[in-house]
């Protein structure tokens, strides 16, 4: 069986947000809605400084809390390890953007970069395979968005967009179900590392540190 | 309100406020929650605030009617229906709230089929709804006798009473007898729901992990007893100003009072101890709400709405002995504690969201802009909507100007100060000030977060203390304030049409009537 994982090695990482971009591309994501963004984090004191930047996708976790606090079961963890929403089911009331520890949630407001929404605005998001196009009053406006890992792309088996275009190849992604893997490797890393891991979510996204 | 001016001036100023909030909640039904100002960091705001203060109302003063109807604490009868027909309204108010809050306001009625076994919220949807049975027939039941009394008289009150009554006719002591039996059971059944409800509702919050501000356990605990407080204070306010036994039982409101004061008193301690143990804690998600509590752009909610008039200016006239014999005194404190639980409610969901959940997610965002132009009034909105603001606002302060001199004019009769007169006199030029400033400048609406700036100007406080450092990040835009405006209109219309129309005082029970022993 399947299980996803993303491996991002932040050494590899400079910081460049291609991914965020290349994700806004491929999903068509309003203003305030990022699946991907890059966290600029200091540590030290000058002069002694270094910047870390942590691009984070949604964690796709194991125990994710999101999916638990749903009222309406509008969103769940898939066998192959990707956390989902059904749009059509969401009744947008934000719970599970409370309930997530990574701000990975979003949700549509409705609003555009451009004051109707150009061309590219209009046209319809592959997400889940819809081919939504956003419209007032239709989801997935007043809905809560994430990362869902490309599922459009992995089912034709494309990598995730945030993937392919690391131009320093700090992202990797994989099936952890297959010992072989890419990612199956890199976990086993030393440097390997999950965020806020205390919390018991088991994110499917491993760092290298 | 025998007065007829001031009886038509308090409908005017209350059907304003509640078309123009209509209105909000028109808009934000076609816009959607662009309109208000959430955002992906604060996605709970004002409407969330106000969904668990009613929902607190609610169990608080059904929980009161029980010490009534199941623990026979006669003392308060005077005020038992009324409970009871305040829980029903808060309640309502509550889920009004929810329901303007979520996305999808179309399918809030898939929550009854899209189960989710694991989530509190579902439980606690299921809750409301069985708590709102129990009221209903708890309510009737009480009310059953006297709807068949005054069915029997003329006039549009006995008309409803009569289609109320549902065709029951029995008036017998015996059939009243069974009613209280079953008000009785019904009230014991509610007890553990009511609990369940607000509780609940604070486990709503409390089980979120990612947020170490909500995460204790303690947290569901505070909600109850703060609804208890609140609950009982709206009892003790009504029976003060607008029942005939709260005026003719002198003692009535003070004991009520007392309680409340206790009850107050346990908020505090309960309070002091998640303050104490969360700063002692030192965990910087947590630090920072308790920083954006004491020090953000809301100090004030939490230093002077909260704390001042709402726990300690309230506690020292409820136990100051000078004070607290009088029901007027006492009334009037307990609406100040009706008001600052507000505050707190607004300290519970608010400060949840002014940590990072990830150190430098809140730099990272693209920057965008989350300012939808109606959050600027009035000249922002459709030329129609303009006009209905600027009218509402015109007719509600004439309203309000109306009820004030009224309330002069009954001052001077009784040879009140002339300070209390001119006290209310600068208060409606205010009013009035404030409302044309308002409609000819469009003031962003930023009202809520301006409020700090100005009092840290006014009052000798250190500057840091009003620092935007912990900014929230949040300030309820202007239809978000309009339509809480509206669904709270709403909620005093129903209350006023029933305490007129609906024998809410009642014949008092010949002694024995009732008293079934178990
Ligand atoms: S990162 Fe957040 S949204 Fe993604 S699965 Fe985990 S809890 Fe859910
Ligand atoms: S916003 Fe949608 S997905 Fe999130 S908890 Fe509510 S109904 Fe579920």
């Amino acid at each position: 069986m399947k299980r996803y994982a993303m491996v991002i090695d932040l050494l590899r990482c400079v910081g460049c947000n291609a991914c965020t971009l290349a994700c806004k591309q491929e999903n068509h994501t309003p203003p305030g809605v990022s699946y991907n963004v890059v966290i600029p984090q200091e540590e030290g004191q000058y002069p002694n400084i270094k910047r870390l930047t942590i691009p984070r996708p949604c964690m796709q976790c194991d125990q994710p809390p999101c999916v638990k606090v749903c009222p309406v079961r509008a969103t769940w963890k898939r066998d192959d390890g990707v956390v989902v929403i059904d749009y059509e089911k969401c009744i947008g009331c934000r719970y599970c953007m409370a309930a997530c520890p990574y701000g990975a949630r979003y949700f549509d407001f409705g609003e555009n970069y451009t004051e109707r929404g150009n061309e590219f605005e209009r046209a319809p998001s592959p997400e889940y395979g819809q081919n939504r196009v956003r419209e007032k009053g239709k989801s997935p406006i007043g809905n809560v968005r994430k990362c869902h890992f490309c599922l459009h792309r992995i089912v034709k088996g494309e990598e995730p967009a945030c993937v392919q275009t690391c131009m320093s190849r700090a992202r990797h992604f994989g099936d952890l179900g297959d010992p072989e893997s890419n990612v199956s490797r890199l976990v086993k890393d030393r440097r390997a590392f999950r965020l806020r891991q205390e919390l018991g979510t088991e994110p499917s996204v491993y760092y290298l540190k | 309100m025998q007065d007829k001016g001031l009886y038509y001036a308090y409908w005017v100023a209350l059907l304003t406020v509640t078309l123009v909030g209509m209105g909000a909640i028109l808009v934000r039904f076609t816009e959607g929650l662009a309109v208000t100002n959430l955002s992906n960091f604060v996605p709970w705001g004002l409407w969330v605030a106000f969904y668990i203060y009613f929902i607190g109302l609610s169990a608080g003063s059904f929980l009161l009617s029980t010490l009534i109807y199941v623990f026979g604490v006669k003392r308060f009868e005077a005020v038992g229906r009324l409970a009871v027909f305040t829980a029903l309204i808060s309640l309502v108010a509550g889920l009004a709230f929810v329901w303007v809050d979520i996305g999808h306001m179309e399918r809030f009625y898939t929550v009854f089929y899209n189960i989710n076994a694991t989530s509190v919220l579902e439980w606690e949807i299921f809750l409301y709804n069985f708590y709102v049975v129990i009221l209903l027939a708890e309510l009737w039941l009480l009310l059953r006798r006297d709807f068949i009394r005054a069915g029997e008289g003329e006039g549009l009150a006995a008309q409803i009473c009569r289609l109320l009554a549902l065709g029951s006719n029995d008036v017998s002591p015996d059939s009243v007898k069974r009613d209280m039996g079953l008000v009785r059971i019904l009230g014991a059944v509610g007890i553990p729901v009511a609990i369940g409800v607000h509780g609940g509702t604070g486990a709503i919050f409390a089980v979120v992990a990612a947020r170490p501000y909500w995460h204790s356990g303690l947290f569901p605990i505070v909600f109850l007893v703060s609804a208890l407080a609140s609950g009982g204070a709206l009892l003790a306010f009504l029976a003060a100003f607008f029942t005939k036994e709260g005026r003719r039982d002198r003692a009535l409101v003070p004991t009520l009072g007392k309680l409340v004061g206790g009850l107050l008193a346990l908020d505090l301690l309960l309070l002091a101890s998640e303050f104490l143990v969360g700063l002692y804690g030192n965990i910087p998600e947590d630090m920072a709400a308790y920083n954006a509590i004491t020090q953000g752009p809301y100090w004030w909610v939490f230093w002077a709405v909260q704390l001042g008039l709402g726990a300690a200016l309230p506690l020292l006239i409820i136990f100051n002995g000078r004070t607290n014999v009088s029901p007027t005194w006492v009334g009037s404190a307990c609406l100040l504690v009706v008001a600052g639980v507000l505050g707190v409610r607004w300290n519970i969901v608010n400060p949840g969201f002014s940590g990072q959940q990830i150190e430098g997610l809140g730099s990272a965002v693209l920057p965008t802009p989350r300012a939808f132009p109606i959050t600027r009034l009035p000249s922002q909105l459709p030329e129609p909507t303009q006009w209905f603001f600027i009218l509402g606002t015109l007719v509600f302060i004439g309203a309000v100007s109306v009820i004030f001199f009224h309330l002069l004019r009954q001052l001077r009769e009784q040879r009140a100060g002339v300070l209390a007169r001119s006290g209310a006199a600068l208060g409606l030029l205010a009013l009035i000030l404030g409302s044309l400033w308002f409609i000819a400048n469009n003031i962003p609406m930023s009202t809520a977060a301006a409020i700090g700036p100005s009092l840290t100007a006014i009052l000798p406080i250190p500057k840091e203390y009003a620092a935007t450092r912990f900014s929230s990040a949040y300030t309820p835009s202007l239809i978000e304030w309009l339509a809480s405006a509206g669904i709270i209109g709403l909620a005093v219309t129903l209350f006023t049409l029933g305490i007129r129309l609906l024998p809410m005082e009642g014949e008092p029970v010949k002694e024995g009537a009732w008293h079934v022993r178990p």
